[in-house]
């Protein structure tokens, strides 16, 4: 009987009711949506870092780290890569000669990181083809030819065709130098990258250090990144003799972005709800002032405190019972389009990101459990903010409500 | 008399005036709060990262910044100094002459950047000697250096041994020295902590046969926020001879973190405006749809359409008037307590802004800018959201509006 009346007194104005049931709608929609913004924001960030800097894993001589000593590389690297590159769950691999060195040109010179690579394989796991904006990638077949970071040409003042010289130390510690010519000239999101790298074949830049072939470090890029954990532990325990990290140990920063940005993002979702608490407590309040005269009227005729409170709850009950779907459904098209066309913030940043060349477009992305989080979430948020309103009617009296115009 | 009008009807119906000036008052809270924390957060990691080397102006030969050579360094004089220094926003300028050379131990060799500085002003922009982690604080008298830590391990160095420099001085000069090692110092960024080395100015300018020259002078400014309008005043003042660059020139890769996190902010700030708005959209629907019967008697009795609705706008403004002062002066204290007692981050997350050297707190920010633009945007909102009753009143049918 009650949740009859109920039912029907969210009919009978149709307005209130309206105004109550789309605050509850906009409240999830907001939940969902900055849940799925930032879910969207760390993809997008892990997928530049992953994608084209550090891949899910990598694997170095245990000693290698501490202090870049070209001596320090993988034993049998060959048979490494070929057997990592077998493994189901790995999308592509690459190994990598690595020394750091002078970089000189005509004009002037500097530090760089000098990576010889498989153009091919490097390419798969870093994209670095996709990335040269002038000239050519490496071919397998180039002979001493280098691609550079746009910003490492512009301080060097290199062109296509440059030539530069390197000078670094062999793994026996003797000076040596080699001479290369710019064949591309590539762009990275990373500005270290881009002034610091500088690719060349992996035949050339072994040769010159005395490596045998083998390589210093594996990149390994995977086709589930929820994988990577245990693909570690179980690399680490079959390869004793290397060290395998994941990302996150590669990059604490990224992990700091990331952390920093969950921890960030609980403080705005409070925020919210409780700008959506307010926003519902506040209609409410409104649509039972604006009833005063009717719960009067109840009231006179002998309806009890109890059952009065059970009417304006299960009012409340209704229309957030109305709502919610209709929200989640308003909130899966928005993410579900989003997802899909992207949310270009370079429109209102422009200056900020137009310096780089970079477009950064942020695909919002929200699994389905969260859906039903937010939902518990709202509909208590909204239940709480209804109680208010509800003990504020019980406290009027009959015949002064009744004489309200 | 409308006026009157108007301030009387606002105090005939204490609770519905109450429940939309309070509203507003959380409306302009909540955003003044976001804002707070957004901008705290921001301008920390700015001065932080900041301190760490560059500062946040420096002022070199013009040229300098493309090609970073001892040929384009600079006299350190000192009309150049107190004309920096007249600017009534920058404490201090302090000199520095950097270049790259080569760092050596007997069997390992490294590039490095060896920075001449003033021992005793240097601490004023990058507090050098709190990151001393073994040995003592270099004097500008010294005769030895400071090596940043991983520098030190790759050379298998420590203090008390020798650090052999070899590099190019100014114009063309070969440049090589022995030097003791006073002292390790750790930078929370690996990049630095693998290449720093620091001399004193004289010993640096002799080992570079550059005497008195410099390659950059450092300011130290009150805040770090005025970087910009510094860069623009003073490379005015000093000529087309220098240049003066702030610290998004300076680290454009910051500058890029920075604009990256308030574009993504500003859609969380989109987000709150619109539950806030609806918020207040909700209230001001119900407040028309009660005063209905109200208006029409009103308008039957002979008021015009027009200057019913004219008192109801001025309604609105001195409740939204209202509203956002209340709302100001509530947030200034919260966000007060908040800026005396910032969040404290814990758990794995701490850990991580402590290796960075960041102090794992999240600040808020009282910058009288986020106050009254927060305030200013809400209070645009209320008004806006005021020209509903308008379009009901102006369309409003006395007969119609006196039977609801």
């Amino acid at each position: 009987m009650l949740l009859v009346i109920a039912w029907k007194n969210i009919w009978r104005n149709k307005v209130r009711s309206l105004i109550v049931m789309v605050s509850v709608m906009m409240g999830l929609w907001a939940g969902a949506f900055i849940l799925a913004y930032v879910f969207g924001m760390i993809n997008q960030r892990l997928e530049d870092a992953i994608g084209s800097e550090i891949s899910h894993l990598q694997l170095h001589h245990p000693e290698f780290d501490i202090d870049y000593d070209p001596q320090f590389y993988l034993d049998d690297s060959y048979s490494l890569i070929e057997e990592i590159g077998a493994n189901p769950m790995v999308e592509a691999v690459s190994g990598r000669v690595l020394v750091y060195g002078m970089v000189a040109s005509a004009s002037s010179s500097t530090g760089g990181k000098l990576i010889g690579v498989n153009p091919d394989k490097e390419n798969h796991v870093t994209q670095l083809g996709s990335n040269v904006v002038e000239g050519e990638y490496l071919l397998p077949t180039d002979k001493n030819k280098i691609i550079v970071g746009k910003k490492l040409a512009d301080k060097l003042k290199l062109k296509i065709r440059s030539k530069i010289v390197l000078t670094f130390q062999d793994v026996n510690g003797d000076i040596v130098a080699g001479a290369f010519r710019v064949k591309g000239i590539f762009r990275s999101y990373n500005s270290t990258i881009e002034e610091g790298n500088l690719y060349v074949n992996h035949a050339d830049l072994s040769t010159l250090l005395k490596t045998n072939g083998q390589v210093h470090e594996i990149a390994v890029l995977m086709y589930n990144g929820e994988m990577v954990k245990e693909y570690v532990s179980s690399l680490t325990q079959q390869y004793p003799g290397a060290l395998v990290e994941s990302w996150k140990e590669l990059s604490p920063e990224l992990g700091l972005m990331i952390d920093s940005l969950d921890q960030y993002m609980v403080i705005f979702f409070v925020i919210i709800l409780l700008a959506l608490s307010f926003g519902i407590v506040n209609t409410m309040l409104m649509t039972v002032l604006e009833r005063v005269k009717e719960i009067g009227m109840l009231m006179a005729i002998g309806m009890n405190k109890i059952r009065l409170f059970g009417m304006i709850f299960w009012e409340t009950i209704f229309m957030v019972l109305i709502a919610a779907p209709l929200g989640l459904l308003l909130a899966y098209v928005t993410i579900y389009w989003l997802s899909i066309y992207g949310l270009d913030l370079s429109a209102i940043y422009q200056e900020g990101y137009a310096a780089y060349g970079f477009k950064p477009i942020i695909y919002p992305k929200l699994e389905a459990i969260y859906y039903y989080r937010i939902m518990t979430l709202v509909i208590i948020t909204a239940i709480m903010a209804s109680i208010y309103p509800a003990i504020t009617a019980l406290r009027l009296d009959p015949v002064k409500a009744i004489r309200k115009i | 008399m409308y006026l009157k009008l108007a301030w009387r009807n606002i105090w005939r119906n204490k609770r519905r005036t109450f429940i939309t000036m309070a509203s507003i008052v959380f409306a302009v809270l909540l955003a003044i709060l976001l804002n707070s924390v957004k901008e705290g957060v921001l301008i920390k990691m700015q001065e932080n990262v900041v301190s760490f080397y560059t500062g946040a102006v420096q002022l070199h030969k013009a040229g300098y910044w493309d090609e970073k050579t001892l040929d384009n360094s600079m006299t350190y004089s000192d009309s150049l100094v107190a004309q920096v220094v007249n600017h009534p926003d920058v404490d201090a300028a302090i000199g520095r002459l950097e270049s790259y050379a080569l760092a050596a131990s007997e069997k390992y060799t490294k590039v490095c950047m060896v920075v001449g500085i003033e021992p005793e002003n240097e601490t004023l922009v990058t507090s050098l000697d709190e990151k001393i982690v073994a040995g003592d604080y270099i004097l500008s008298d010294d005769k030895g250096v400071l090596v940043s830590e991983g520098l030190a391990e790759y050379l298998k160095l420590t203090v008390g041994d020798t650090l052999v420099i070899i590099g190019q001085g100014y114009h063309g000069v070969s440049a090589a020295g022995k030097f003791p090692i006073r002292g390790l110092i750790r930078f929370a960024s690996p990049q630095l902590n693998r290449t720093m080395v620091y001399l004193p100015m004289t010993l640096a300018q002799q080992l570079f046969g550059a005497p008195d020259r410099i390659t950059a002078l450092v300011l130290n400014v009150d805040d770090v926020s005025d970087a910009d309008r510094i860069e623009r005043e003073l490379s005015s003042e000093v000529g087309a001879h220098y240049e003066v660059m702030g610290w998004k020139v300076l680290l454009p890769e910051l500058n890029q973190v920075l604009e990256g996190e308030r574009a993504e902010n500003v859609i969380f700030l989109f987000v709150l405006y619109m539950l806030i708005a609806f918020g207040i959209f909700g209230t001001v629907i119900m407040m028309t749809i009660e005063r209905q019967y109200e208006f029409g008697v009103l308008v039957a009795i002979g008021m015009r359409n027009l200057k019913l609705s004219g008192v109801v706008v001025m309604e609105n403004i001195m409740i939204s008037v209202m509203g956002a002062i209340l709302g100001t002066l509530i947030s200034i204290p919260v966000v007060g307590y908040f800026y005396k007692f910032p969040i404290r981050i814990s758990g794995d997350l701490q850990k991580a802004y402590e290796n960075f050297g960041f102090e794992p707190i999240f600040y808020f920010s009282i910058a009288p800018k986020i106050f009254y633009s927060q305030t200013v945007v809400i209070f645009c909102v209320a008004l806006v959201l005021s020209l509903y009753p308008l379009l009901k009143i102006t369309r409003l049918k006395p007969v119609n509006a006196m039977r609801t």
